[in-house]
């Protein structure tokens, strides 16, 4: 039962600097909650507070449901992985693993079952006597994650664990992080800025932006229902495309205007739309919802642009095309023709589209 | 062509430092006699000298003087300088940079400007006559805090907080996690320390009378300059040698040391 509860918590560096604002987060016992966002938008400071590495400015840190604001990171029973592993380089991993149970002054055949348990659950058992400096990235990664589950921790906290390793490796450690976790039952705060990562391993996202929660919720939720232009532009790659406009009022129907473009979006069901008349909005809408065909639409509308560049993927390729005053990434099948430097329409899905308060970014 | 040219000017730059050296040695192994007209190789070699310095003087309790000396101002300046190296590079603290700027400043004290304040104390102390008188004044030094600060600047600030994590109070941070790779900047320090307690002649001079407490320094300059030579150049010699072979050992121990660098310890910041 670890469960993590952030109360007003805010952060002011010494120079003045407010990198956390007034932030109210609770995460559940045994729940992945993936701490997401821009760098600089204060995710790593808050774990490092909850680490008790950072001194929190104001607020409040419970940590099953006591209070440790002012407790030594060693009696929070939490344990941390961090971005470059940190193993201590003149050790053995078996050392690096050992440590901190030595410090506490656990008898040494217990380190011995924990640190062989640990090892059997990450499959490391070969490397237990090289030191950091001999193994590969992916084994020091491993014994970092060693170091943390022998300390038993009620909540292990990770911070951009898998950014020093190849493409391959990621994604390989990201599929065993989700089963360790598994494995494990614990509760996990981790840090990334890669919203792929987030996507995979998160039970719950928490998108931060300057050092406030931009949108907490499933990732299915952030991907499919974005709640500001922030998070509708951060989750999901390639990144959404958003064209901006005006919503007016012309001769009774509600229409969405741009210098190139105009469409009805009376027959849409976007209610909040009619509260937004006169208004400069941005619509938002994703690459794998703009079509080259109008094939199986109902309500779309149609774009011309100027491919100047394609990315083929393998069996999708990115389209890149130029519109009079903005522009579009589409995502079609692979085998659609295209051509660099030729003009192409595009179908968008509009009962796919999003729409942002251009003022504020706000989901309308 | 170049490259023997190279060589050549090298060795005899090479050799312009070894020869004297060399002779220094050769010459406290010839008859006294030959000392005068000796270049390369003397008709014999001899410890006369050897013998007759040591039935003149005690030099081998000085001998024990100086290790014992040296040793332990060595092994203070690197156990407090790191600490205020440890603290000065990790801790946040008011004022922080003003006092390593002051001890900065006391760099470009020469010692002579000390020396004088320096003996007071150790007179209002009673410590002349001391091992203390030559050990005290020496435990701490500005260069080796400076080496040691930059030393802990340059470790990876994640490292430091594992072992927070993992329950490290600042000692065993320092001793336990950062030293074993510090290495280098230990040995650095620790061999100019030892040089520059094991060198020192000045300090001893004015803090110690008692001749059992004397270092070789010490005792070889009063030998030498003191006329208990009886001007006999060999035995001058060979307590010169004497009091350069320490630190000839010393050095050639610790060199290995020097390799060891950070380069395969897998860190990456």
């Amino acid at each position: 039962m670890a469960e993590v509860r952030l109360v007003n918590i805010g952060k002011t560096f010494e120079e003045g600097m407010q990198v956390v604002k007034n932030l109210n987060l609770t995460i559940q016992d045994k729940e992945f909650v993936v701490l997401v966002g821009p760098s600089g938008c204060g995710k790593t400071t808050i774990l490092r507070m909850i680490a008790g590495l950072e001194d929190i400015t104001t607020g409040e840190l419970y940590i099953d449901q006591k209070k440790v604001n002012e407790l030594d990171p060693s009696k929070r029973q939490i344990a941390m992985v961090f971005q470059n592993y940190a193993l201590y380089p003149h050790m053995t991993a078996y050392q690096n693993m050992a440590f901190g149970l030595k410090i506490k002054k656990v008898p040494k055949a217990q380190i011995h079952e924990q640190v062989m348990r640990a090892a059997e659950i990450l499959n490391i058992q070969d490397i237990l006597q090289k030191k950091p400096g001999k193994m590969s990235g992916g084994q020091r990664q491993r014994i970092a994650i060693g170091r943390a589950i022998v300390r038993r921790p009620k909540v292990f906290l990770f911070d951009e664990p898998l950014s020093n390793l190849d493409a391959k490796l990621r994604g390989q450690m990201r599929i065993e992080l989700a089963k360790l976790h598994k494995k494990l039952d614990a509760t996990v705060v981790y840090v990334t800025h890669d919203q792929v990562e987030a996507m995979t391993l998160g039970d719950r996202v928490v998108v931060l932006n300057e050092g406030e929660i931009a949108q907490n919720a499933s990732p299915m939720e952030l991907y499919s229902n974005p709640g500001s232009k922030f998070v509708a532009e951060f989750i999901g790659s390639p990144k959404m495309n958003f064209i901006e406009g005006k919503i007016l009022l012309l001769d009774g129907q509600l229409v969405f205007r741009n210098n190139e473009l105009q469409f009805d979006l009376s027959s849409l069901n976007y209610q909040n739309l009619k509260n937004h008349i006169g208004q400069e909005v941005e619509l938002g809408i994703r690459s794998e919802d703009i079509y080259p065909t109008a094939s199986n639409l109902k309500n779309y509308v149609k774009v011309k642009g100027q491919i100047i560049a394609i990315e083929l993927l393998g069996n999708e390729k990115l389209i890149y095309a130029e519109l009079e005053e903005s522009s579009l990434i589409a995502k079609v099948k692979a085998q659609h023709e295209a051509q660099i430097r030729s003009s192409i329409d595009f179908y968008l899905d509009l009962e796919k589209a999003y729409f942002f308060s251009k003022e504020n970014g706000q989901r309308i | 062509m170049k490259k023997i040219l190279i060589y050549i000017f090298l060795s005899l730059a090479a050799i312009t430092f070894l020869y004297p050296f060399y002779w220094m040695i050769v010459a406290s192994l010839a008859p006294e006699s030959e000392i005068g007209g000796l270049w390369f190789l003397p008709t014999k070699l001899t410890f006369a000298s050897y013998i007759q310095m040591l039935s003149k003087i005690p030099i081998g309790r000085s001998l024990l003087n100086s290790i014992f000396v040296a040793s332990l101002t060595t092994l203070g300046v690197i156990i407090f300088s790191s600490m205020v190296g440890y603290a000065l590079a990790l801790m946040k603290f008011k004022g922080r940079n003003v006092i390593f700027y002051i001890i900065i400043f006391t760099m470009t004290l020469p010692f002579q400007i000390t020396l004088i304040p320096n003996y007071i104390t150790m007179v209002k102390l009673n410590l002349v006559d001391t091992y203390a008188a030559l050990v005290l004044p020496f435990l701490l030094n500005a260069f080796a805090i400076l080496l040691f600060r930059q030393a802990f600047l340059g470790m990876p600030k994640a490292l430091i907080d594992a072992a927070r994590v993992d329950g490290c109070s600042d000692f065993r941070i320092l001793f336990q996690v950062l030293f074993p790779n510090i290495i280098p900047t230990i040995v650095i320090v620790g061999i100019l320390t030892f040089m520059g307690s094991w060198n020192e002649v000045l300090w001893p001079l004015i803090v110690i009378r008692d001749e059992s407490l004397m270092t070789m320094p010490q005792m070889v300059t009063l030998f030498s300059v003191g006329g208990r030579a009886e001007s006999q150049l060999g035995v001058k010699l060979a307590s010169a040698v004497l009091l350069a072979l320490p630190i000839m050992i010393a050095y050639a121990f610790f060199q290995k040391y020097f390799i060891q660098s950070m380069a395969s310890s897998g860190l990456k910041e």
